[in-house]
């Protein structure tokens, strides 16, 4: 095998700050090389580097040797020969990566049109062809559509099709399937696994997710704050790691997390209940009246749940499942239109008079750490803001109260005083749990905490949440998209898809045995860190 | 650029606040020994038909300029941001409501409707204040609603609800103090509009009535004598620009540092 | 046949602000001090005139039933009379209406040329030095009083220099462009710094969607990138913002009318205004606004045909 690319040294600065501190590495013909990296590592900037797609403000050193030739110094009109034609990219959000206004035969055609002699017919039926070998079912239809009238898997495999179609030697993909929902996400996965097979594609895959690297990739770089950690075949970095924060990485993953052991569920009554429950959203227009439709649209369909002190209930689904719709409605945020909530065997009702007394006991956590608190609060106040508002503990008291609840959820007291946008969003998830704990709750609801944050901090918050549930006997539900994090969290889970929930029972039982084909299916898109998939 | 806008209007404050202190001659002391005199060491802006000192009038039309442009947005930023945030923020009827009021008032031309009013009730600062309280509280309700629609769907509103917070104190201490921004910016670039319709209406003889110093009037007042002097109507006229380029450079630097503008 | 179906669907939607606007301009009307009666049939009126007219604008009637009145009298395009003229509102806006249709239009043919090409100049060099005068130039632009300007442009090109007209509108068409040169001119000053500012911000808004680094990663030039994908999606933004410039230059109008002595609606406007011919300031209010709202149509529709985002 002969070397396709050379990089040596490369470093990218924008301004005082580095992005990429001296990186080399070689990639051989037909290799595929997965970096890996949490966010702000310089992974993602290193791939686009190689193609000098950084704004005007970054730059770049070292040298990229591709084919004898150094990328990084080549003039731009010797480069925009090898973009697309000879490297081809596709990119995390297939959905603003395409243009709106533009057909996606056209958009997939474009590189055709620059790069090769084809035309007209010749064009359209490569096209064709094209959409087909990523498996986009009737191409003639879909090369006419818009971008808006893909799902986003759809999208992702049309921009791979433009991607091959010059028949590129290299292919730099980065992080393709991050915003995809874990079933799309696995195939499309497969897909370029399966590309890489046929066409004899290099590739520089990169990734947050090791197990998704791990699939597609032969080779592994492992980036820190701008700086290559390790690097080596996958099999070795995962099985052998040699650089403590691979290590760090490995062991953050859901498949070797290392937790304390999960509470025992209670056998007693439930704490809270849902029977019942139905979800619309939107009102019903004028034309739905007419027609004598119902409109709006069904969030939730006829969603039982109940869950027992001290118990940790998973749900899961895939994005549009209504997971986070039913947690809303259990904390008043949505009103449902049918069924009820009960509260320790008595009803409930989270948005009406008793709302105040009853959200003492239910506090729910989000999903997004920089979202969830206000921007001109500081950490102090946003904490003790529910101890003053509902008079929680005396005036006084406040003050030792919120240095408590900032202990208990680990904040060092320092940060007292700063803004959110100073903190990081594993320090801003802390304060909102925190925040959440002045009521002293018996239910914690979690609706994606975790899934916003890096694979360690991740793994700091699900044992945080765990220290807390065992200290304090709280009972939680725990929303996520990630069925690794619910299989290590929870004693029971609840599978949703489209509003309705499709299995639920304890989660050993689910996981060994699901009933549904949509469980099973859900189950083996979990990226395992098994190395060499492909 | 901002530093400049802000000596600027500080600059007017000043003037406006030592009118007295500065002017040279009486604004409205007619002198007809003194007609149509061009600029000079006795009258540094000339004087107009009937002999009144230009600069002096220019400067205490600074007072005017500021009173009519600082007072005249309180009414719509208060009408137009209460009904923004709450249309925004709770949406429903109060918001289908809200929004056809702007629907059907967008289509008129704002100066056009300003006058029109106007028409109705009489000229006048005061009717003018009516018109720009009935008619330029849109704009804040638009951008206040615009930015409470995003706001109500943020997960530190969300969580402020389900802390059981009353939708009152969330509105006023969580939405408010974040929506203010985009506001902020379109005030400075407002108060520079009202200023220059109150000074067309001036000139259109259907603002301050004559005859008061106010620019508007006295570039108006110029009008039939500006190919032999032009100095009446030039330099009210550069007043006005200069307090208006004030407040738009504070907008501008505001917009930037505040990130709603490239 | 689903474009048809879409622009019945924008005109039904258009119904009720159509509705709106009319609940304004009779509001006004009937806020207007004194009785329009006298007024309008002057102070020797008979007594059986008095009650004719009344009965025409069904004054004695109960507010909801002058109001359907005046919507009936609307759709028949009876807006009342002129008092000072003693001819029908009607007659004196088709006079005026087409002068001011020439000004606009004139206006935005001087107008667009240099947006476009200021616009896409510091867009392309943001933050550069041509980009902050530019941006300085809209500062001023806001800043600077139309009706000054005017009266500035009409001493220096009309008076010292003698090259334009200063006031009226002409009798022949190259006339009219040569009268109109000066109105069109203070008023593009006024309007080209804001347009050219929105319009700088949506193009530098697409130069940094994503879709562009796509097609720099495709290897297509600059250029190319440029012309068919950033122009293309930043003609949405701006067609939007033709609605605006249009209701920016009706109100300009007014006052760049009176400067000029153009005999247009805006001077119709003001001239009526000062002489109390109420019916008047009414009816040109109204057909200020219908324009407007006719060109928002316009500008829906043709988004909807370029935008495959807006189902038809």
């Amino acid at each position: 095998m002969s070397t396709l690319l050379e990089v040596r040294d490369l470093s990218v600065r924008f301004g005082q700050t580095t992005a990429v501190d001296g990186i080399s590495f070689d990639l051989e013909k037909g290799a595929s090389l997965g970096i890996v990296g949490e966010s702000g590592s310089g992974k993602s900037v290193t791939c686009r580097a190689l193609m000098r797609l950084l704004p005007p403000a970054a730059k770049i050193s070292g040298s990229a040797l591709y084919d004898g030739a150094d990328l990084l110094q080549m003039p731009l009109p010797q480069l925009n020969q090898i973009r697309g034609k000879r490297i081809a990219m596709i990119f995390q959000s297939p959905a603003s990566h395409l243009d709106p206004l533009m057909r996606i035969g056209d958009q997939v055609a474009e590189t055709l049109r620059k790069h090769t002699q084809m035309r007209g017919q010749e064009i359209r039926d490569e096209v064709l062809r094209l959409l087909d070998v990523v498996r986009i079912p009737d191409p003639a239809r879909w090369a006419r559509a818009y971008p808006h009238q893909l799902s986003g898997g759809m999208k992702q495999r049309a921009m791979i099709a433009g991607a091959l179609a010059c028949q590129p030697d290299l292919l730099l993909a980065d992080e393709p399937t991050t915003a995809l929902d874990a079933t799309v996400q696995k195939s499309v996965l497969d897909l370029l696994a399966q590309l890489r097979r046929e066409q004899n594609l290099s590739m520089i895959f990169v990734s947050h997710d090791l197990g998704a690297v791990a699939r597609v990739c032969d080779d592994l770089l492992v980036m820190r704050r701008s700086k290559l950690m390790e690097s080596g075949p996958v099999s070795r970095v995962i099985d052998a790691p040699q650089h403590d924060y691979t290590r760090k990485l490995i062991a953050s993953h859901p498949d070797r997390l290392t937790l304390r052991p999960v509470a025992e569920a209670s056998t007693g009554a439930p704490l809270i209940e849902g029977q019942g429950l139905r979800i619309r959203y939107g009102g019903r227009s004028l034309a739905d009246l007419i027609a004598g439709r119902e409109g709006g649209f069904v969030a939730v369909q006829n969603a039982d749940l109940a869950v027992r002190p001290g118990e940790t209930v998973g749900i899961v689904g895939e994005s549009g499942s209504g997971k986070s719709t039913l947690a809303r409605s259990l904390v008043g945020l949505v009103k449902p239109q049918r069924g009820t909530v009960c509260f320790d065997g008595t009803p409930a009702d989270p948005t009406g008079k008793g709302r105040v007394a009853y959200l003492r006991e239910v506090q729910l956590i989000y999903q997004h750490p920089y979202e969830a608190l206000s921007p001109r609060m500081t950490v102090a106040r946003a904490i003790a803001e529910p101890l003053r508002r509902h008079r929680l503990c005396p005036p006084r008291e406040v003050k030792d109260k919120v240095a408590d609840l900032m202990e208990q959820v680990g904040i060092p007291t320092k940060l007292a005083d700063r803004y959110p946008g100073q903190l990081s969003g594993g320090e801003c998830q802390r304060v909102a749990i925190a925040r959440a704990l002045a009521f002293d709750p018996k239910v914690l609801i979690a609706d994606e905490v975790t899934s916003a944050l890096d694979v360690t901090l991740q793994a700091q918050v699900m044992d945080l949440l765990l220290k807390l549930q065992k200290d304090r006997g709280l009972t939680m539900i725990f929303i996520s998209h990630d069925l690794g994090v619910i299989r290590r969290l929870c004693n029971s889970v609840i599978v949703m898809r489209q509003g309705q929930i499709v299995e639920s029972g304890p989660t050993g039982a689910v996981f060994d045995n699901p009933r549904e084909a949509y469980t099973r299916q859900l189950i083996d898109a979990i990226p395992h860190l098994h190395a060499g998939a492909a | 650029m901002f530093v400049i806008g802000v000596a600027l209007v500080l600059i007017w404050g000043l003037i406006a606040a030592a009118a007295p202190l500065l002017a040279t001659h009486d604004p409205y002391a007619i002198d007809f020994a003194a007609i149509l005199k061009a600029p000079g060491a006795e009258h540094w802006f000339g004087t107009d038909n009937v002999g009144r000192d230009t600069y002096s009038r220019v400067v205490y039309g600074a007072r005017l300029a500021l009173y009519i442009g600082l007072l005249g947005v309180v009414a719509p930023l208060v009408i137009g941001m209460t009904i923004g945030l709450v249309a925004g923020y709770f949406g429903g009827w109060v918001d289908t409501v809200a929004m056809r009021l702007v629907d059907i008032t967008v289509p008129f031309p704002f100066f056009v409707l300003v006058l029109s009013i106007v028409a109705v009730l009489g000229p006048g600062i005061e009717n003018y204040f009516i018109a720009l309280a009935l008619v330029g509280w849109v704009g804040y309700a638009r951008l206040a609603r615009a930015e409470a629609l995003v706001l109500r769907q943020s997960e530190f509103v969300l969580a402020a609800r389900t802390m059981g917070f009353s939708h009152g104190y969330i509105l006023l201490r969580h939405v408010l103090p974040n929506s203010l921004s985009p506001i902020v910016v379109y005030l400075m670039t407002d108060v520079t509009l009202v200023i220059l319709f109150g000074a067309a209406l001036g000139f259109l003889g259907m603002g301050v009535s004559p005859p008061a110093a106010e620019w508007g009037v006295m570039i108006a007042e110029g009008q039939t004598y500006i190919s032999t002097a032009w100095w009446i109507s030039f330099f009210p006229g550069l007043a006005m620009v200069l307090i208006g380029v004030g407040f738009a450079l504070i907008g501008d630097g505001l917009a930037r540092m505040l990130r709603i503008e490239r | 046949m689903n474009t048809l179906r879409f622009i019945a669907f924008r005109l039904l939607q258009a119904i009720p602000v159509l509705l709106g606007v009319s609940i304004i301009t009779f509001i006004l009307m009937a806020a207007t001090p004194g009785d329009p009666v006298r007024l309008l049939v002057g102070d020797r009126a008979s007594p059986e005139t008095i009650a004719l007219v009344r009965d025409r604008y069904g004054l004695d009637d109960p507010i909801l039933f002058q109001y359907f009145t005046y919507v009936k009298n609307l759709i028949v395009g009876d807006l009342g009379a002129s008092l000072r003229y003693r001819v029908p509102v009607s007659q004196l806006i088709a006079q005026h209406y087409p002068v001011t249709l020439f000004l606009v239009i004139y206006t935005i043919v001087l107008t667009l040329p240099p947006v476009v090409f200021l616009a896409v100049w510091s867009a392309k060099r943001q933050n550069g030095p041509a980009d902050q005068v530019i941006r300085m130039l809209g500062v001023l632009g806001l800043a600077v009083p139309v009706f000054w300007l005017a009266l500035l442009f009409a001493r220096f090109f009309g008076v010292t220099l003698g090259w334009f007209p200063v006031s009226g509108f002409g009798e022949t068409v190259p006339d009219h462009f040569m009268h109109l040169f000066l109105p069109a001119l203070s008023t593009a000053i006024w309007v080209v710094p804001i347009l050219v500012r929105t319009l700088r911000s949506a193009l530098l808004d697409e130069m940094n969607r994503d879709y562009v680094l796509t097609g720099h990663s495709k290897g297509l030039g600059e250029r190319q990138i440029f012309r068919t994908h950033v122009f293309p999606n930043s003609v949405l933004p701006t067609l939007n913002l033709f609605a605006v410039i249009v209701a920016y230059l009706l109100g300009g109008s007014v006052i760049v009318e009176t400067v000029y002595a153009v005999p247009g609606m805006g001077k119709l406007m003001v001239d009526s205004i000062l002489a109390r011919d109420y019916f008047v300031v009414q009816g040109a209010t109204l057909v200020f606004a219908l324009t407007t709202i006719l060109v928002m149509l316009a500008v829906d529709l043709l988004s909807a045909l370029i935008d495959p985002r807006v189902a038809p």
